[in-house]
């Protein structure tokens, strides 16, 4: 026989990882070695199932070494290992107790593999690993089928939205909620969802469907899962938007830059393309419009039933073993679902009277609750006994401050979102509070009061009503709202819109040469509009881009007392008739000109664009600090954010006792970072000497000798004769020409 | 001043170790080697030795060595395989062996797969010394790690593995070839030993067995040849069979001699022989598919061979009469069974 060459490979010690590394280069020529080691495989997998149990360490590190090897080219040979990812299935599903915890691992980790390289689908993949995660008592695969559970949904859904998929696991989500209410698997259905609503893959309202479910399911925890999601999942939403969006930037030109200075090596080439890339993505993302994400609460089918199903099943029933803690957010949930879609759960508002004691643990929350669940169309009479009870129990000169506060600010909560509830002598005593000792409840008061000088003056005193309120009581002006009754819808900044316009064509007019006030004709303006439908990039963005006109806050007087400041107001306001008049029309005129614009022209994209625009404006002025009384009003919050604990306790840390000294040193160090590094340079010296153990010098000694030793010296310092005073002071010269006591001898 | 310090400070540590502080009025400090005397006892006993009087039985030991096989160290699973395999051969005549074949075995398997190469000489020689007609029922349990080994990496394993085949098919060639999964997934394994499973992988310029350390490629070639053969003479060759077809013929007629008259047919009544008769059924395993389907008669064999290996078997044949030499020799075995077999049916 020929002596044969040999190979360079054939000198090595053959093992997996080298003929794997050799076949992904030339699946071709290896397809021998693979099928042997295919058939090794299955003798292995062979020697394994007949006995799972039993098996040796040596086989099985040799099977999971084969599973590793064959999943990681199984691509390569599709057809010798076309039931392989079925074989992996099997192994997995009917013997992942018993398996060894690392092949366990192996094989999951490879079936994800195998789903990655599309030799098997997403579904399969998901209708493998979902059982066993809620079956396995085992926590670390657990962990693991979570995680590659997730990352697999999120892999199918990056490029688009993968419908099928979704729809599939959700239903299988909603079978495992809906099927058996009472056990704990539930939590799964939660985890999963929360994660996926959290990364936007989920906002469809089948999701918010299964989460509802979770809600009445009878296991607490899942309960308690459920809830939050409705509670806090979007929020969540939105804080991780937030964080992606405020990604790293890459400056693509700084990168370049560097290149051209640096080596030229493949990595920093790649980092100009990533660089690129990203920048590339930022800019799609720009121009796509902005995803219309509705929160969780709004895509509910069905609120109502909903919410009086849970009231009924956690919080009326008797036998449910939820903790307060749990009923409490429940009870937020409900109500946050009654005062969202004005719903009418009649029993919730009795349900309250038996908790608005002040002794009732975490009785701010049911105070929040309470006053999320009003809303305009409860009837006065439902709320008014419950205002009553939190006035008696709360309210009163010998209850504590804070409970006083709380009260008053709960009762000015409700009577926000139902200003019927209230009564007049109740009010009227209620605002007596205003000249309470306390800081807290005297700013509680005062924002009843000045709610109530808004939404119904005529309950309160004559004085108490303040000279906007009084003088529009007196025009008439201001009516009384009934109950159910509704607003007149509009446009919001529609007015806004109207100003400028009316600015611009002033504007114009003047460049012209026209009176301002001349009315231009028609035709030309609206061929103008029309010809700006779209919003211009080019001539319109300079003015829309980037900056946002901010009223010059030039009156910025702030003053504590409503009295003082109408005093101030008061004498000026001579001639009331007039300027009663003239309001009057005004207000008549605007309105008229509002549904002018809104009835007789169709807003063009352009004018929807300035529209945004000055709204934002609009906002950004409210914000500032200009007159009293605009800044801290409630009306700047969302009717979709929820009311909070925090909320009602209002300024209680004001009526809290004073901080003793440590506590206000604490206090003022908490922002402080360590300032050690700032110390002089002998300060340092010190502390060094004294870590190594060092002894002090002489003048150290004599600068921290007690100062009751030295007192003695200093006294016969005085009774000293001239000669003795002499002689210390020619020593003293003569030191000094020495230089020191030991002299200044040598160098 | 960093280094310096810091190099004083060690200093001071060391001094301060080498030399505790005498305090009037205090008990010298001890020193750290110190060794506590105080105690007293009046016998010491040590727990961890295991005294006997009688040596073990040998049974015992036969045991102990049988739990030894999956140590860690090679020569002392090769010395335990040794001292079973004298155990076993001297034994006196007519005495059973200590433990069952059925214990023994699920021991010994793992090591076909043994990575030194002294353990596996020394496991093929115990297992020539096992008794044959105990190996016949186990050789369903043997066949997966003889496959297992048959398309291992190393080639010096797969060569020991074929070594196991050929002894294991002399002993019991029908229950080789009969078992489950015992034909097809077998015939693959030799065809990939042989490298012959495609056209160009045939030929004899291909680069066969490719990867991995080539031992001594040509004897081990030799090796699965023969191996080869016996496994064919065994699965598809008709001359034992028919021998056996006869006997079971003649046993019939003669046990219809040997019982009264009026009965006939009475062995198919009477319990079996074969330890498991109805393993074809397949009860309690996992459902089989075509490879793993258990061939129990030679037309069936012949049928399958003949759809799916004849011509890959042919062609490597016929390369390796080209081949000439020793190789050449080898294959006329093969080549022997082959035509014998085609010429039957």
């Amino acid at each position: 026989m020929v002596k044969r060459k040999l190979g360079a490979l054939e000198k090595v010690e053959a093992d997996l990882p080298n003929l794997q590394h050799k076949v992904r280069r030339d699946p071709k020529s290896y397809v021998e070695d693979f099928r042997a080691q295919h058939y090794q495989y299955e003798s292995h997998r062979e020697i394994f199932m007949a006995a799972p149990t039993a098996a040796t360490d040596t086989g099985v590190i040799s099977l999971r070494e084969l599973i590793d090897f064959i999943s990681h080219v199984a691509d390569c040979y599709p057809d010798i290992t076309k039931d392989f990812p079925q074989q992996l299935i099997d192994m997995l599903t009917q013997h992942h107790l018993v398996l060894e915890p690392e092949l366990r691992e192996k094989i999951v980790g490879s079936l994800v593999l195998l789903r990655k390289k599309d030799i098997m689908d997403s579904a399969t993949l998901l209708q493998t690993l979902f059982p066993i995660l809620i079956s396995t008592p085992s926590k670390t695969l657990r962990a693991l089928l979570f995680q590659k559970i997730l990352m697999d949904l999120r892999t199918s859904n990056s490029k688009t939205t993968n419908h099928k998929l979704n729809k599939t696991m959700q239903t299988v989500l909603f079978n495992l909620v809906t099927s058996d209410r009472t056990s704990s698997k539930g939590v799964w259905a939660v985890k999963l969802t929360r994660e996926l609503w959290k990364r936007q893959i989920w906002t469809d309202a089948k999701t918010v469907e299964v989460m509802k479910e979770t809600c009445l399911s009878e296991h607490e925890k899942v309960v308690t899962g459920g809830v939050r999601f409705f509670l806090g999942g979007d929020k969540e939403r939105e804080e991780i938007e937030d964080e992606s969006s405020d990604e790293e930037t890459v400056d693509v030109g700084r990168v370049k830059h560097q290149v051209g200075i640096n080596k030229k090596t493949k990595k920093k080439s790649r980092a100009i393309e990533k660089a690129k890339h990203n920048v590339k993505r930022k800019e799609r993302k720009k121009n796509q419009p902005h995803p219309l994400n509705f929160s969780a609460l709004h895509l509910l089918h069905d609120p109502q039933g909903f919410a009086e199903t849970l009231f009924q099943k956690h919080l009326q029933n008797t036998k449910s073993n939820l903790k307060l803690e749990q009923k409490l957010q429940v009870l937020q949930l409900v109500t946050r679902l009654v005062g969202l879609h004005q719903l009418h759960i009649m029993p919730l508002y009795s349900y309250f009277q038996k908790y608005l004691t002040p002794r009732q643990p975490s009785v701010t929350s049911f105070l929040a609750s309470l006053a999320q669940a009003s809303h305009e169309l409860v009837p006065p009479d439902v709320l008014e006994p419950l205002i009553q009870k939190i006035a008696n129990e709360f309210v009163s000169e010998a209850s504590a401050s804070e409970v006083a506060t709380a009260g008053l600010n709960a009762i000015r909560e409700v009577c926000v979102r139902q200003p019927l509830a209230m009564n007049e002598t109740l009010l009227q005593d209620l605002v007596m509070y205003r000249k309470s000792k306390d800081k807290g409840v005297v700013m509680a008061s005062r924002g009843l009061l000045s709610l109530y000088r808004d939404v119904g003056a005529d309950m309160l005193k004559r004085r108490d009503r303040g000279k906007e309120a009084s003088m529009n009581l007196r025009s008439g002006d201001r009516k009384e709202r009934r109950f159910g009754e509704q607003e007149i819808g509009a446009i919001e900044g529609l007015e806004l819109l109207e100003k400028y316009k009316d600015e611009e064509r002033r504007r114009k007019n003047i460049e012209k040469g026209l009176p301002s006030d001349a009315e231009d004709d028609g035709g030309e303006n609206e061929e103008e509009n029309w010809a700006n439908w779209n919003v211009d990039d080019d001539e319109d963005s300079d003015d829309s881009g980037g900056w946002i006109n901010v009223q010059d806050d030039d009156d910025i007087n702030l003053s504590d007392s409503d009295d003082e400041n109408e005093k101030k107001d008061g004498p000026p306001n001579k001639k009331p008739k007039q300027d009663e008049n003239d309001a009057e029309k005004e207000r008549i005129d605007t309105e008229k000109k509002m549904l002018n614009l809104a009835t007789t022209r169709i807003l063009t994209p352009a004018d929807l664009a300035k529209l945004q625009e000055l709204r934002t404006e609009a906002a950004i002025n409210a914000q500032l600090p200009t007159k009293r009384g605009q800044n801290n009003n409630p009306a700047s919050r969302h009717a979709d954010d929820p009311l909070t604990a925090a909320e009602i306790e209002g300024l209680n840390a004001l009526s809290a006792g004073k901080l003793t000294r440590e506590e206000k040193i604490a206090h003022a160090k908490e922002g402080k970072t360590d300032r050690s590094e700032f110390k002089s340079s002998t300060a340092k010296r010190q502390e060094r000497k004294v870590s190594e153990g060092k002894s002090t010098t002489n003048k150290e000694k004599a600068r921290r000798k007690n100062f009751m030793m030295t007192l003695g010296k200093a006294k016969s310092k005085n009774k000293r004769s001239l000669v003795e005073t002499r002689n210390v002071l020619k020593a003293h010269q003569d030191r000094q020409k020495r230089g020191g006591r030991r002299g200044n001898i040598g160098i | 001043m960093g280094s310096s310090s810091k190099k004083r400070k060690e200093k001071q540590k060391d001094f301060q170790a080498q030399k505790p502080k005498l305090k009037v009025g205090k008990a010298k400090p001890k020193p750290d080697n110190f060794t506590d005397t105080s105690f007293q006892s009046k016998s010491i006993t040590l727990n961890q030795q295991s005294l006997r009087l009688s040596a073990p039985s040998s049974n015992t030991q036969f045991t102990h060595h049988l739990s030894l096989l999956t140590s860690k160290s090679d020569t002392q699973r090769r010395e335990s395989l040794s001292h079973l395999t004298t155990a076993i051969t001297s034994r006196p005549v007519d005495s059973p062996i200590p433990q069952p074949v059925s214990v023994i075995l699920p021991n010994l398997l793992p090591l076909i797969l043994d990575a030194s190469t002294s353990v596996r000489t020394q496991l093929l020689k115990l297992l020539r010394a096992l008794p044959a007609r105990d190996i016949e029922d186990h050789v369903s349990q043997m066949m997966p790690y003889i496959r297992a080994g048959m398309t291992h990496l190393a080639v010096d394993i797969r060569v020991s593995a074929v070594e196991v085949l050929a002894w294991l098919v002399e002993v019991a060639g029908d229950e080789v070839v009969s078992c489950a999964g015992g034909w097809i997934k077998t015939l693959n394994c030799f065809l990939s030993v042989l490298g012959w499973h495609t056209e160009e992988s045939a030929k004899w310029s291909a680069n066969r067995a490719s990867f991995g350390k080539a031992g001594n490629q040509g004897k081990a070639m030799i090796k699965v040849l023969g191996a080869f053969g016996g496994f064919l003479d065994a699965g598809l060759s008709d001359v034992d069979r028919d021998v056996d077809v006869d006997e079971g013929v003649d046993v019939s007629s003669e046990g219809g001699e040997s019982w009264a008259f009026p009965l006939c047919q009475t062995e198919q009544h009477m319990i079996p022989s074969a330890s498991v008769p109805y393993a074809y059924l397949n009860l309690f395993g996992q459902p089989r598919d075509e490879e793993g389907e258990m061939y129990e008669t030679r037309e069936d064999r012949y049928r399958v061979f003949a759809n799916r290996f004849m011509p890959a078997v042919q062609r490597g044949l016929e390369n390796a009469r080209q081949e000439g030499g020793e190789i050449g020799r080898a294959s006329s075995g093969a080549s022997k069974a082959l035509k014998e077999a085609v010429a039957s049916v």
